[in-house]
């Protein structure tokens, strides 16, 4: 039941902290919580064919709920993480009208929306503390184990992703998911075959929303501050790449990109001053070379050449 | 009543500059369906050209031009080389044109600093104006409101009137048309294109005036002319200029009067609208 390939992530995930060194922990940490960003992205831009500009604006209120809840009102983990997830799903749920939307319209909507998020962060002084944020959040105490420890946080965030992945693989492997895939190929088809269009697009978005919240929550407990850098356009537009960079369309892939963009933003600004460009011309790259992602290079390579075979 | 006015004043001065980038913008989605999110980045770039041909030269017109001159140059390269590879691919597009703005305003951080820089204004355009009613207001932002009426009354003669304009709105409203009747609308499309970024360019310097220049200002200034493409509908001249006089007035009253929800005064509105017309005021099906 259980693949090399699983083992092969699973047990170096498991024992990472005691391989690596505390930056690298918080690394790997950040990469779970924005590769979890990013396959929230990839349900609608990999599964659904629509492009969301916006999607760091679900992530930073679920953020900023969980750190106002707790830091504000005291109202510890599950009702500051429960609560976190809650508000990002309404948002998502009003936000996810957008759908009626197409093509650029879709794109460009969304965008205008993340960054009302943003907009509202910065001045909505008095209640989100405007560029200065809300910082001091503690720790996550479930039950009665309190995260203080990173490396020990590292595992609940493992856990949530994995939990989180594993629930994602069983939506785009069910009918559901195959119902966004006929929709990303042809939507008129889809409508003629009597599928409600809408309806799949909505839903899609609004567990996607979802998802971005989750992230949103395990952000704030690692970050300890969210301010409005959470619900930037490039926030935005870093989760969109990160999936398209590890490959649309699968589960990996997100969490592959993710790992790039912050081995570049990480490593890269330690030798360089111009690493904004770096990240500029990987953007570039990828959109001309490499369309479908690393994993889809991969696939591209696996694939025989001979025109006529079967594709793997 | 005279802050009503001064506001409205400081609305349609913002609409002006708005208007600069976003009919551009409109109208090389509308004939070319390219999304060019660099376009933020040409305005900045184009501001900072303005200011260091204006440091040497001292003259304001040449600055403009040179600017303009200058964005043309640098959009027709990244068409060239980059845009033009994702045609039809809007996906490809947007993250494409976004890396290149990633680039130009990394270039730009590394050429002028990260402070804000404001661009001099000519002589004639410094100090306050007297207008009718006991009213004064900054003689730069005043101009800049006669400069956009100038501009888009041009650019709505040339849309309009002429047979070039025809062209361009043929090509808006069914491209293939326009190329099964033998018009070649990749020149027309480069001509629009060119257009665009030269006011992008021009728009820098005279944004640069008021809002100065700035890492950041790119995405700052975007984020309003698309909302003004969105309302107004992409692909209409005529959207563009309802729309930026629209966003400009509503940004002006939002931020004097509810300055801590003046963001979502802006871009509320512009998401019910498309609730009720997903296409904008004026735009048509993508």
């Amino acid at each position: 039941m259980v693949s090399l390939a699983t083992l092969a992530i699973a047990i170096p995930a498991l024992a990472a902290p005691w391989l690596l060194g505390t930056f690298w922990i918080s690394l790997v940490t950040q990469m779970l919580i924005l590769g979890l960003l990013a396959l929230s992205v990839d349900l609608l831009t990999g599964h659904t064919g629509i492009l969301p500009m916006g999607h760091a604006g679900f992530f930073a209120v679920a953020a900023y709920t969980t750190a106002i809840l707790e830091v504000r009102h005291v109202q510890g983990f599950w009702v500051s993480a429960g609560g976190g997830v809650l508000v990002a799903v309404l948002l998502a749920v009003v936000f996810g009208l957008s759908v009626r939307t197409s093509g650029v319209y879709f794109i460009l909507l969304t965008l205008a929306l993340g960054h009302i998020v943003w907009g509202v962060a910065m001045r909505w002084t008095t209640f989100t503390g405007g560029e200065n944020g809300v910082s001091n959040v503690p720790p996550p105490a479930v039950a009665a184990v309190r995260f203080a420890d990173l490396s020990v946080y590292y595992y609940l965030v493992l856990v949530v992703v994995a939990a989180c992945g594993l629930g994602y693989r069983r939506l785009v492997r069910s009918p559901f998911g195959l119902a966004l895939r006929g929709i990303r190929e042809s939507e008129s088809r889809m409508r003629g075959l009597g599928y409600n269009v809408f309806a799949h697009k909505y839903a899609a978005f609004v567990i996607s929303g979802g998802l971005a919240g989750v992230a949103g929550v395990l952000y704030a407990y690692w970050n300890r501050f969210v301010s409005p850098a959470a619900a930037t356009f490039h926030a935005s537009a870093e989760a969109v790449l990160m999936g398209i960079l590890g490959g649309t369309g699968t589960i990996l892939g997100p969490f592959i990109g993710a790992a790039i963009i912050l081995g570049i933003r990480n490593w890269v600004s330690g030798y360089v001053v111009w690493w904004t460009s770096v990240m500029g011309l990987v953007f570039i790259a990828t959109v001309l070379w490499a369309p479908h992602g690393l994993l889809g290079l991969v696939r591209e390579l696996r694939r025989p050449a001979a025109p006529g075979s079967p594709p793997p | 009543m005279t802050p009503w006015i001064l506001q409205a004043l400081n609305g349609i001065s913002m609409g002006a500059l708005l208007f600069l980038l976003a009919a551009g913008f409109t109208l090389t989605f509308g004939l070319g369906r390219v999304v060019n999110l660099a376009h933020g980045a040409f305005y900045l770039l184009g501001g900072y050209l303005g200011l260091t041909v204006l440091r040497g030269t001292g003259s304001f017109w040449l600055a403009l031009v040179a600017a303009g001159a200058g964005i043309v140059a640098v959009s027709w390269a990244c068409d060239r080389f980059l845009i033009r590879r994702t045609r039809e691919n809007v996906l490809g597009q947007v993250l494409l044109t976004v890396g290149i703005a990633y680039v130009l305003a990394d270039v730009c951080l590394a050429f002028w600093g990260g402070s804000p820089l404001r661009v001099p204004p000519p002589e004639f355009a410094r100090g306050p104006i007297d207008l009718p009613g006991g009213i004064v207001y900054p003689r730069y932002r005043f101009l800049l409101i006669l400069f956009g009426a100038l501009v888009a009354g041009v650019l709505w003669l040339l849309y309009s009137r002429t047979q070039l304009g025809a062209l361009v709105r043929a090509g808006v409203d069914d491209r293939e048309m326009v190329d099964a009747l033998g018009i070649n609308v990749d020149r027309l499309f480069a001509l629009v294109f060119g257009l665009a970024a030269f006011l992008a360019g021009l728009s820098g310097v005279a944004g640069g005036a008021f809002l100065t220049l700035y890492p950041g200002a790119d995405w700052d200034i975007l984020a309003y002319a698309l909302v003004v493409v969105i309302v107004g509908g992409l692909g209409s001249l005529g959207g563009a200029m309802i729309g930026s006089l629209i966003v400009g007035l509503v940004d002006a009253y939002g931020r004097w009067l509810l300055p801590e929800f003046s963001y979502f005064m802006v871009f509320g509105p512009m998401a019910l609208l498309l609730l009720v017309r997903p296409t904008g005021l004026f735009g048509r099906e993508a």
